[in-house]
């Protein structure tokens, strides 16, 4: 194991845990900023999970050992999610791999726990929530699919080391495929973290929720599981963008320096859109996602018109 | 004879002999032990020749004399048989003890067996064809035997008329095969007979796997049997079905037209996403469950057809991958669907129906059916690190790679089924929660739910069986993959390592996945278990929790009836009954309906009869009338002599 390999390990579990729940928070304190209003500190999420982790849990009745299991089964399976995605080209082999599909699979995983916790208790603000997450994430997995096969074309890998190495040049983004399939990924990200146009993650409005609704069954220690799950998301997905499409020096340090770099980015983009964009309608969001695979189509086609290049 | 053929014969005599004492004398439970040994000794002679051990019996032959033999892709099938026959006998043991003609039962499904046996064994086509219909018979015999209601009458000949006409397909592909020697014997010569004999099987064999859109008689048929035999039908004789496809596309008739790839990959993409949307709003449990087969069928299909695809664009490994990929899901699908009907069985007999609104809550009462029960749905739900997620990963791995080396148009239709199969995917997510929320968590929605009892240990064994399978195999599919994918086309040899690594993939080591998984949140579970309140009701804007507040299917899946009501129209009224402005009652009734039978099945179903009243008028009765007719013909036939039409 080289010391590139070793440090962006240590990069993986440090950023996922201690690091990742600065990102929601920036988003929450810039998006405030941009509405005129003072908003909370970027820390805040730290506190409120010291906050939550004091507190007992609470004991919903019915339930049964599902309902315990899944705040730890979401964080748990973010955790190794994590695990999968390199930092900066580099990963170290946990013994997992590093695929792209292994990736979706994990997040699917995380989604039926939360799901059947809200089952186990019954509570219907839940179950809103559990079946509208559910039922998005159809589309948004479809078109995730044809994002690792649009960006698997120049390298027929969906290794998600391989991936990452070739976004390093600026040269992929000569490719219109890889344009498209950085639009699709956006929506993709927008739809997985939660975000406004498809979520509001501010709307603690029972009938308006997505994300949120199977929490409001949880307090203490599951809640801050689930919050810091939250968090894990945003962290996963910002840097699987960064490293599936920031064009990047070779060297790892500079490497990791534009990955210190574009997460603040992002974080602007995401409050900015959050800022100029209204909820949709819950039935509109299907649509959105779609055109998602719509694009992916488009730069697959395009891929082949270009002779396969 | 060889060890092996001993064993063969013995077993094949022991279920012979389960099969036909089981009437006599009462002893029917006893028959029913006996058929499971016969099956399981079966069983080891399919995984012996399976993994190496010189075939057994005849080989392949076009003559007209019977044969048998078990080959290695033979021997996975039935090693396919013995692992979802031999727990199912022993559940229905214990299952069927208040079942009235339990004994009738039990001597078919052991009838059922051997006819399942002999279809893969056969080696000629008389003898193909004579399983192949004994196959079709016995499953409605049992259904006629166990349930008497009209209702079941008229989808047993919805599943007899359907089955038999697309069995044409089979009779047609399997005597031309026999006719010009293609059975194990020389290639087709004639691309034109090729040509049919590949239309006829995907007709054929494709109406008997329940691909949509011939699939109509399957969600009527599976879940009006009883329990065990449910699992075979649904575990097993589908696959049969696609043993058959197999055998005439990439043995008897290969190699293959460049067209039947993607068109495979058509079909099943429309399996697996119409499957699995119409399972989603079915409100009984076996309905829901037979649906689901039909979507586990069209992703083996997809499997299939991007083996072939592979293989005519020239990547033999690639196919090999695919078409192990289908052959290991078929059997994970074999092993998970025998659980789930068992399981369904197991709760029928504890709270009595199976309608998903009015169960709930036996995750406490029958903590072993239950917990068995979540495994093998969220193994269905292809979740890692269950079984079902190696089988579709690896399925979902063949389709990026074909979409990124195929040529445009195979590119195409790949990503497109990509993207088909990762809905499937997601859909089943969907699904599987609302079968696990609704059967199993929750409060009890009917009296009986609250009093249910676990089963004996007797019954409980084979369930704890089947999901201990799901589970190893979902651990080390990459054990297995080898061999299965040397039954293909190209004879590739794969690594055999535990965990799978496909070239130009980041590789599922399933093993050490699982051992993550289940170290690190055992870990935050541990961790985060810290005191708890009183327990307390769920949050319901302070309303006390009454029954009436328990949510339904119907609600659980309405954001996607809404999301696909285009598609599948679903029809829903509304009744609002006031009184003086007050409103005194809401009745809601809504449905989706079953909308290939409405404008496919229906409409054929019709003109047939349409067509067959015209037809009824030739036939008169008047004596006069015949004679005419007569001499009609008489004159027809000799003006074609005098045009020397007729010799």
């Amino acid at each position: 194991m080289t010391a590139a390999t070793a440090a962006a390990g240590a990069v993986q579990l440090l950023g996922c845990v201690a690091v990742a729940p600065l990102l929601p928070g920036t988003v929450q304190h810039l998006k405030a900023r941009l509405q005129g209003r003072p908003g909370p500190s970027p820390l805040q999420p730290y506190r409120e999970l010291r906050r939550l982790w004091r507190k007992s849990g609470v004991a919903p009745q019915p339930r049964t050992v599902i309902y315990e299991l899944a705040p730890a089964t979401v964080a748990g399976t973010l955790l190794i999610a994590a695990l999968l995605v390199p930092i900066g080209g580099h990963a170290p082999d946990w013994g997992i791999g590093h695929d792209a599909l292994v990736l979706v699979g994990l997040l699917a995983l995380g989604r039926f726990a939360i799901a059947l916790a809200a089952w186990d208790t019954g509570g219907a603000f839940g179950l809103i929530g559990a079946a509208r997450d559910l039922t998005f994430a159809v589309p948004v997995e479809a078109v995730l699919l044809l994002v690792v096969v649009v960006l698997a074309l120049p390298s027929g890998s969906t290794d998600l080391l391989a991936l990452s190495a070739l976004a390093t040049t600026a040269e992929a983004w000569s490719e219109p495929a890889h344009w498209a399939a950085a639009l699709a990924f956006g929506i993709v990200v927008l739809a997985e973290l939660g975000r406004q146009p498809v979520d509001n993650p501010d709307t603690h409005l029972e009938l308006t929720m997505v994300h949120e609704g199977p929490l409001l069954e949880y307090a203490g220690r599951d809640l801050a599981y689930l919050q810091w799950a939250v968090a894990a998301r945003h962290w996963i997905l910002l840097v699987l963008a960064t490293e599936l499409f920031v064009p990047r020096p070779e060297p790892f340090l500079a490497q990791v320096a534009t990955l210190a770099g574009a997460l603040p980015t992002w974080c602007v983009v995401l409050a900015v859109v959050e800022t100029t964009q209204a909820k949709m309608r819950v039935l509109r969001v299907p649509v959105l996602i779609g055109t998602g695979a719509a694009i992916c189509l488009l730069a697959l086609i395009s891929w082949h018109v270009r002779g396969g290049a | 004879m060889s060890a092996w053929t001993v064993v063969c014969l013995a077993g094949t005599a022991a279920l012979a002999c389960g099969s036909a004492l089981a009437p006599i004398g009462g002893r029917w439970r006893a028959a029913l032990a006996i058929q499971a040994t016969g099956i399981a000794a079966l069983g080891v002679v399919g995984g012996a020749a399976l993994f190496g051990a010189a075939p057994v019996g005849a080989q392949f032959r076009s003559g007209l004399s019977p044969a048998l033999g078990i080959d290695r892709l033979s021997g996975f099938f039935v090693l396919m048989l013995a692992v979802t026959a031999v727990p199912a006998a022993l559940h229905a043991r214990e299952a069927m003890r208040d079942t009235p003609h339990a004994a009738a039962i039990a001597s078919l499904g052991g009838a059922f067996c051997l006819a399942l046996v002999g279809l893969v064994a056969a080696r000629d086509a008389t003898t193909f064809l004579a399983f192949w219909e004994l196959m079709t018979l016995l499953p409605a015999t049992i259904i006629l035997v166990a349930r008497h209601d009209e209702r079941a009458r008229r989808d047993v000949l919805a599943y007899l008329a359907i089955t038999h006409l697309g069995g044409i397909g089979v009779w047609v592909t399997m005597l031309v095969l026999a006719d010009h020697g293609a059975l194990g014997g020389d290639p087709l010569q004639s691309d034109g007979l090729r040509a049919l004999v590949v239309v006829a099987a995907l007709l054929g064999f494709g109406t008997k796997a329940g691909v949509m859109p011939l699939h109509s008689w399957l969600p009527r048929a599976h879940p009006l049997a009883p329990a065990h035999v449910s699992a075979l039908m649904s575990g097993v004789m589908v696959k049969l079905a696609l043993y058959g496809l197999i055998r005439v596309l990439l043995e008897w008739a290969a190699p293959m037209p460049r067209w039947v790839g993607p068109a495979l990959l058509g079909v099943g993409a429309l399996s697996a996403v119409g499957g699995v949307l119409y399972a989603l709003f079915q409100r009984e449990l076996k309905r829901l469950l037979a649906f689901s087969s039909i979507e586990n069928v069209g992703i083996v299909v997809l499997g299939l057809g991007a083996a072939l695809t592979f293989e005519s664009i020239g990547e033999p490994r690639w196919s090999a991958i695919a078409f192990a990929a289908a052959l290991l899901h078929m059997l994970n699908h074999a092993v998970l669907k025998a659980l789930l009907f068992l399981c369904a069985g197991s709760f029928a007999g504890a709270v009595g129906g199976l309608e998903l609104d009015r169960l709930g809550g036996p995750l406490r009462r029958m903590p072993w059916t239950g917990g068995t029960f979540a495994i093998g749905a969220a193994g269905l739900a292809g979740l890692a690190p269950l079984s079902g997620f190696a089988s579709e990963w690896m399925t979902l791995q063949a389709l990026v790679h074909l979409s990124v080396h195929g040529p445009s148009g195979v590119a195409l239709a790949a990503a497109a089924a990509t993207a088909a199969l990762a809905a499937t995917a997601a859909l089943a997510v969907l699904c599987f929660a609302k079968v696990i929320g609704l059967v199993l968590l929750g409060s009890p929605r009917r009296s009986e739910c609250a009093r249910a009892r676990e089963t004996a240990v007797s019954m409980r064994a084979p369930l704890v069986v089947l999901a201990g399978i799901c589970v190893v195999l979902g651990l080390v599919p990459g054990l297995l993959v080898p061999t299965l994918a040397q039954l293909g086309p190209g004879e590739v040899q794969l690594a055999r390592r535990p965990g799978l690594d496909l070239p130009g993939s980041g590789g599922l080591p399933a093993l050490a996945l699982a051992v993550g998984l289940v170290v690190v949140i055992g870990g935050l579970w541990r961790a985060g278990a810290a005191r708890r309140a009183e327990p307390t009701p769920a949050w319901a804007c302070g309303q006390r929790v009454v029954p009436a507040l328990a949510w339904t299917s119907a609600g659980f899946t309405k954001p996607l009836r809404l999301m696909t009501q285009a598609l599948l129209r679903p029809r829903r009224q509304v009744t609002v009954r006031s009184d003086g402005g007050v409103i005194q009652e809401v009745a809601h009734d809504a449905e989706v309906p079953h909308l290939f039978d409405s404008l496919i099945y229906e409409p054929v179903t019709a003109g047939a009869l349409r067509g067959a009243a015209v037809v009824r008028r030739l036939q008169s009765g008047s004596l006069r009338a015949y004679l005419v007719y007569l001499l009609g013909l008489l004159l027809l036939a000799l003006a074609l002599v005098r045009l020397g039409l007729l010799a």
